[in-house]
């Protein structure tokens, strides 16, 4: 290439980064000035200041236990997605034939696209009193009663984000599998390690990177989640984006700001790491000419 | 394949393959036999009287059909300018070297802002500058939500433009628009359709957001979410069953295409060994 690289890309670059820096910086900027603000509980009003009355209030009402409940969600429902998609991504890559993968593929791509909305409120036809799954252990004689404890609990929640987010973990698990040289594979065996040498030694080293990614995006997609709990949870139930919903029936911007601020920095700290120690950005170039 | 599972391994690796399928895919495919069920009680519909009732009844539904047509309008117009968007920031991407990791963080990242941050904060940004909430507005919050995604999916069809196409026509004089329009433009346009499908569904089914940007006419996810929690009925059921299929049969349609099109040689998919 002999021509000028530099003002093409900058041609390119200039409407995609204005609505990045507009509908993206901008709101985080606000996000982070505000939450220094201070709030009048008397007139839900607002004014500037410099003042950590916000972050003061998270320690408040139990606010910082909604904090540490949904990192053990997130952490919870992201190791299980990940036992999950292991498999899943190994029976897409290695298992399946040509079609079949193409029809797994599909099918894991399909729930990226459908609304969470719907399928997290579907749970309640399944785990509801005259759902599902009490009818049929009702009628199979193994409960006298309708299990209560199926919806409206944390034991819903985790199901509704599994299902929800599942395929975070199987996509890039399945980048990462592709990226590995399957010649290796082959003489760990000739050399006499068997399925599971093979596994823990070879494969689960090399698809460190989409293990990690996977473990990221189902983290990060649980901590910023909240239609599952609304749909899912009990009564008392709250996750870190329902409590920022909450506080704001009182426009305490400068409290749900403050809590904002530390979700994003906890969001943002680890994709950054993650980027860091494996090359977040490689896992989707790996096609590229 | 190369590798020799054992055939009780490979038992096992189907078998919670089947358990995630079934996680993901048993309550929405059982939400949508239910819609087929003329009793008012949630239940599977027998056989012999499947009806499509519920859904003949939501033309009647006003509010419904305002929210859908509403939805429908916001989702075309961000997967018009998502697509656009992020095309741009694809081809960016490929012509910058040192930067290119962090402009893609940059697309990437407001992926991972979660919706009600960006929902709450985007309309805290939208008050201070005096833009009333509208269609406009929740355009503005989904064109973020739906450009990572856009730009991921047209990203990876750049597989299908080797350098070494774009270098001989520069060979022969054509021009960097000329090469764009004649060669990476077409090469691409699987591509650039799956985005446009793609953003129409992200935006037609996110709620969070647009929870905090509409106006008076809220989006379709709004009004189901408030239905939901008010009681639900047959009617909901049928609706979201509805919109279930339709972004299921887009997806589908995406992927019997990238299958066709791998099929026909000459389409310049690159095929790895």
């Amino acid at each position: 290439m002999t021509r000028p690289r530099l003002p093409i890309s900058s041609m390119l670059m200039t409407p995609p980064l204005l609505a990045i820096l507009a509908l993206g910086l901008a709101p985080l900027a606000i996000v982070v000035i505000w939450s220094f603000w201070s709030w009048d509980p008397l007139t839900y009003w607002i004014k500037p200041d410099l003042s950590l009355a916000g972050y003061a209030g998270i320690l408040e009402a139990g606010r910082w236990t909604v904090i540490v409940s949904t990192l053990v969600k997130a952490f919870a429902t992201a190791f299980l997605c990940l036992l999950i998609a292991y498999p899943t991504a190994y029976a897409i890559h290695f298992l399946a034939g040509r079609r079949l993968s193409i029809l797994l593929l599909a099918l894991i791509t399909i729930p990226f696209f459908t609304s969470y909305l719907i399928r997290s409120f579907s749970w309640r036809l399944v785990l509801g009193r005259t759902g599902v799954i009490n009818t049929l252990l009702l009628d199979l004689g193994i409960t006298q009663e309708p299990l209560d404890w199926l919806l409206f609990s944390n034991f819903a929640v985790v199901v509704g984000l599994i299902a929800s987010y599942l395929p975070f973990a199987t996509f890039p698990l399945l980048l990462s599998m592709r990226r590995v040289d399957p010649t290796l594979l082959a003489a760990a065996q000739d050399l006499g390690a068997g399925f599971w040498k093979c596994l823990t030694t070879v494969l689960l080293p090399l698809t460190l990177s989409g293990i990690f990614a996977g473990f990221l995006f189902v983290f990060v997609m649980v901590v910023g989640s909240s239609t599952e709990v609304q749909m899912l949870g009990g009564a008392g139930a709250s996750i870190v984006s329902v409590m920022i919903n909450d506080v704001m029936r009182v426009a305490n911007y400068p409290l749900a700001f403050a809590i904002s601020t530390i979700v994003l920095a906890v969001i943002f700290g680890l994709v950054l790491i993650g980027n860091r120690l494996f090359g977040l950005a490689s896992l989707f170039e790996d096609r590229s000419p | 394949m190369m590798i020799r599972e054992g055939l009780s391994n490979r038992i096992l690796l189907w078998a919670i393959t089947l358990v995630g399928l079934i996680v993901i895919y048993a309550p929405p495919l059982y939400l949508l036999a239910v819609s087929f069920n003329p009793a008012l009680q949630p239940g599977l519909p027998s056989l012999s009287d499947l009806s499509v009732q519920w859904y003949l009844a939501l033309p009647k539904e006003t509010a419904l059909m305002a929210a859908l047509q509403q939805s429908a309008l916001i989702a075309t117009v961000t997967a018009f300018l998502a697509t656009g968007m992020a095309l741009l920031a694809a081809l960016a991407y490929f012509e910058l070297r040192a930067q290119r990791t962090a402009w893609f963080l940059a697309v990437i990242l407001p992926m991972f802002v979660p919706g009600v941050i960006q929902g709450l904060a985007l309309s805290a940004v939208f008050t201070r500058t005096g833009i009333k909430a509208s269609s406009l507005t929740v355009i503005g919050g989904h064109l973020l939500w739906a450009m990572p995604f856009a730009f991921i999916v047209i990203l990876t069809s750049f597989a299908a433009v080797r350098r070494s196409y774009l270098v001989a026509a520069s060979d022969l004089g054509a021009t960097r628009w000329r090469q764009f329009v004649d060669i990476t433009l077409p090469l691409i346009r699987p591509g650039l359709v799956s985005a446009f499908i793609f953003s129409f569904l992200l935006s037609l089914n996110e709620f969070t957001r647009a929870f905090y940007l509409a106006g008076r006419q809220n989006t379709l996810p709004v009004v189901l979410f408030g239905k939901m929690n008010s009681g639900a009925s047959p009617v909901i059921y049928a609706l979201s069953g509805a919109i279930f299929m339709v972004s299921v049969a887009c997806v589908a349609f995406i992927a019997i295409r990238s299958v066709v099109a791998k099929a026909t040689p000459g389409t310049g998919q690159e095929r790895r060994s």
